[in-house]
């Protein structure tokens, strides 16, 4: 069902970039700032980018932390898990929050509420309050999924996914910069005249800050859809509200939502385990000054800001040729060769070759990150939020597990730890191998040959034949269809064919 | 794009070994120091607080030693070094033999050219030493900087005459309120936020 560009609106609404039918942006310009697409765009990754640098702003004044309040590596270490293990759940919630109230209250309201935790970093005296300052600033992580939901609620299916993969990237780059920030603001409070114990205390305001007006940016220059605001639409009837236990029901019963969700925990989860331990274990390693390990540990964050993007768009390049095929053997591949250069990182005892390896072990986690999102997607179409929950807390998952199998305590030495994790990287990602969609196959099967599977059969099974007869499975209908491009080139003349959604001019 | 990823981390792996070959140096090893010096310390008894008691330090030459044996002795450093308690389960301050990775003795109380009598120092704990038990070790360095001998003032397990030392908190009651103060506003600005949508939202129906 197409909905025609001739007909005219009550208020005809003017875009600065070019729309289709849903007035979401078919187009993504990074350097334009303009309402509604790209405003938004610019407030998700700031908002989420000041998020990552809250949670992640203790390991690199860790030195200093762990003898003002005299931790121990066991402390460190469960300090370490609780940072991120908050966000486990609160992604899941998070997309039916955003379900429900919309992205922009939604996030706003999760990042004003955290903003606190990070406010009290300043005045933890002993490793209780330190663990528990940690555990409630994660929980501000889970603005990932908001994040993803409002670039797919603002930006059309050819560039959700670049959309997507940016913002996602940019704001993971913020456990990478808090790595230099801090220890700069440290240095710079120290010189000013305050003792070390005290400098990092009035250092963690400088986040804290940041994470509050963030949520004050998105609250008043923010909107949850082009058209405008969840309350208002709600009410004139032009959203439709879909029954929440059938879209949970229909997300956790999907295999491949499980699977991805325990192979993100070994390229999202590890990228947390690292940005958690990596300043310390250079400081501690290679005998640095807290500075310079602050910076080296940051590169292994910032290579976000083209690695992750990159991921995403050979997903796309891969899918353009191969189809869905392609994009699992491309995620495969990388994530595992990433699982290799953890390895040799453990490995490896002088400095330089540590930050060469380092460097080329993040881009390869980073795009196997940007690689599972280009994934997610296609999983389910009613359901997407729910399956972008699971995946993203399963990241989470994995950073608590590795980080409480291999850096709690000091059973294993910080690079033995990162050995070992290589080791699970690759073993984590084989499950990939098991992932197989009827229409389009999987890494080692083609598509179905018994019958015709088509996308409309995957998409639609998640509709009951009641709800079908209201005729409510319409956008999964549609969606079906612009998906017939995973079956890669081979079929794109049949996809040609079929009706694509015209971009429109509004 | 195998090959060459193949081939990149041959050279890696290859190259880390060249540099451990190579990297091999004169490493000087506590067990090879001779204890040629007498150590001790006095304060004041109970838990000291950093930044305000003071420790004395008095060192020197172990008499009942050869003459001659503290010929190379240029200077003499004295340190301040964690007891084994607290070193448990904290990577960070580990005894290595290797006197170059070793991390026991993290602060330095003073440093003087050597001189064969005794001598003396009172020090006033820094603010930035961490709450933990002490004991203090001096080295004598030669000309070349490197450590030819050591005395401490304790025993050889480092079990006699550990001191505590209670770091300061590093918090002030302007931290703290400021802390409050902007988390509440945090969470009130919020609720304001929230209470003048609804405001708008009854307008608007109006």
């Amino acid at each position: 069902m197409e909905i025609s560009s001739t007909i005219t609106e009550t208020q005809p609404q003017k875009f600065a970039l070019p729309v289709d039918s849903e007035h979401k942006a078919t187009e993504f310009r990074l350097f334009s700032a303009a309402a509604p697409h790209m405003r938004t765009f610019h407030l998700s990754w700031v908002s989420f980018f000041s998020c990552f640098v809250s949670t992640f702003a203790a390991p690199p004044l860790l030195p200093i932390i762990r003898d003002n309040l005299n931790l121990t590596a066991t402390d460190i270490g469960n300090a370490g898990i609780a940072s991120v293990s908050g966000a486990v759940f609160a992604r899941i919630a998070m997309g039916t929050a955003c379900d429900l109230f919309g992205p922009r209250l939604a996030s706003s309201s999760l990042i004003l509420l955290t903003a606190p935790a990070v406010y009290f970093t300043s005045i933890a005296s002993s490793p209780v309050s330190f663990l528990l300052v940690r555990f409630f600033t994660g929980f501000s992580l889970a603005s990932f999924v908001s994040t993803q939901f409002w670039m797919s609620s603002m930006f059309s299916a050819p560039v959700v996914g670049t959309a997507n993969g940016v913002a996602a990237g940019w704001g993971n780059l913020g456990g990478g910069a808090t790595q230099l920030i801090m220890p700069l603001v440290f240095a710079v409070i120290r010189d000013i005249g305050a003792v070390k114990y005290t400098a990092w205390r009035i250092a963690f305001f400088i986040p804290a800050l940041f994470q509050t007006l963030a949520a004050f940016a998105i609250l008043i220059f923010g909107q949850d859809l082009p058209d405008g605001n969840y309350q208002r639409l709600q009410k004139s009837g032009d959203k439709q509200k879909d029954q929440f236990s059938r879209v949970f029901y229909h997300g956790i019963s999907n295999y491949r939502g499980w699977i991805l969700a325990l192979t993100y925990g070994y390229c999202f989860g590890v990228e947390l385990t690292i940005d958690n331990i990596i300043a310390e274990y250079f400081y501690d390693r290679f005998n640095l000054k807290l500075h310079t390990a602050g910076i080296i540990a940051a590169s292994f964050g910032l290579a976000n800001l083209f690695s992750r993007p990159a991921g995403g768009m050979i997903s796309d390049m891969m899918a353009k040729r191969f189809g869905m095929r392609g994009r699992l053997w491309a995620l495969w591949t990388v994530q595992t060769l990433g699982g290799v250069f953890c390895i040799i990182l453990g490995k490896v005892g002088s400095l330089g070759v540590s930050i060469a390896v380092m460097l080329i072990f993040s881009v390869f986690v980073q795009a196997a990150c940007g690689l599972t999102f280009g994934v997610v997607p296609f999983v389910s179409r009613r359901s997407l939020g729910v399956i972008s929950g699971m995946t993203g807390g399963g990241g989470n998952v994995g950073a608590v597990l590795t980080q409480l199998i291999f850096f709690k305590g000091s059973k294993y030495s910080k690079e033995t730890g990162i050995t070992l994790m290589g080791v699970m990287i690759i073993c984590c990602t084989l499950p990939i191998l098991l992932i197989y969609f009827p229409q389009w196959g999987g890494m080692f099967c083609g598509p179905s040959s018994e019958k015709v599977a088509t996308e409309e059969d995957y998409y639609l099974s998640e509709w009951s034949s009641k709800e079908k007869e209201k005729g409510l499975h319409e956008a999964s209908l549609k969606f079906a269809d612009n998906s017939r491009s995973e079956r890669g080139r081979r079929v794109h003349s049949a996809a040609m064919s079929s009706s694509e959604a015209t971009p429109t001019n509004v | 794009m195998a090959a060459r990823g193949l081939l990149l981390v041959s050279i890696l792996v290859l190259s880390c070994f060249a540099e451990t070959a190579f990297g091999a140096e004169n490493i000087i090893s506590f067990a090879s120091l001779k204890k040629t010096l007498v150590v001790s310390a006095s304060h004041k008894q109970g838990l000291l607080k950093a930044g305000e008691d003071k420790i004395t330090v008095t060192w020197g030459l172990n008499q009942s030693f050869p003459a001659g044996t503290d010929s190379a002795y240029k200077t003499i450093k004295v340190k301040l070094c964690y007891a084994p308690i607290s070193q448990v389960d904290r990577a960070w301050r580990k005894t290595k033999d290797n006197l170059a990775k070793d991390k026991t003795c993290q602060f330095k109380i003073v440093a003087k050219p050597y001189s064969s009598a005794n001598q003396t120092f009172e020090w006033v704990i820094e603010r930035d030493v961490p709450s933990a038990t002490y004991f203090v070790r001096a080295y004598a360095f030669d000309a070349n900087d490197h450590e030819v001998g050591y005395g401490q003032n304790t025993n050889a397990g480092k079990t006699t005459n550990l001191f505590e030392i209670q770091a300061i908190t590093g918090r002030h009651v302007s931290l703290d309120i400021a802390s409050v103060c902007f988390s509440a506003f945090s969470v009130v600005s919020l609720m304001g936020f929230f209470y003048a949508e609804k405001r708008k939202a009854r307008k608007s129906q109006q």
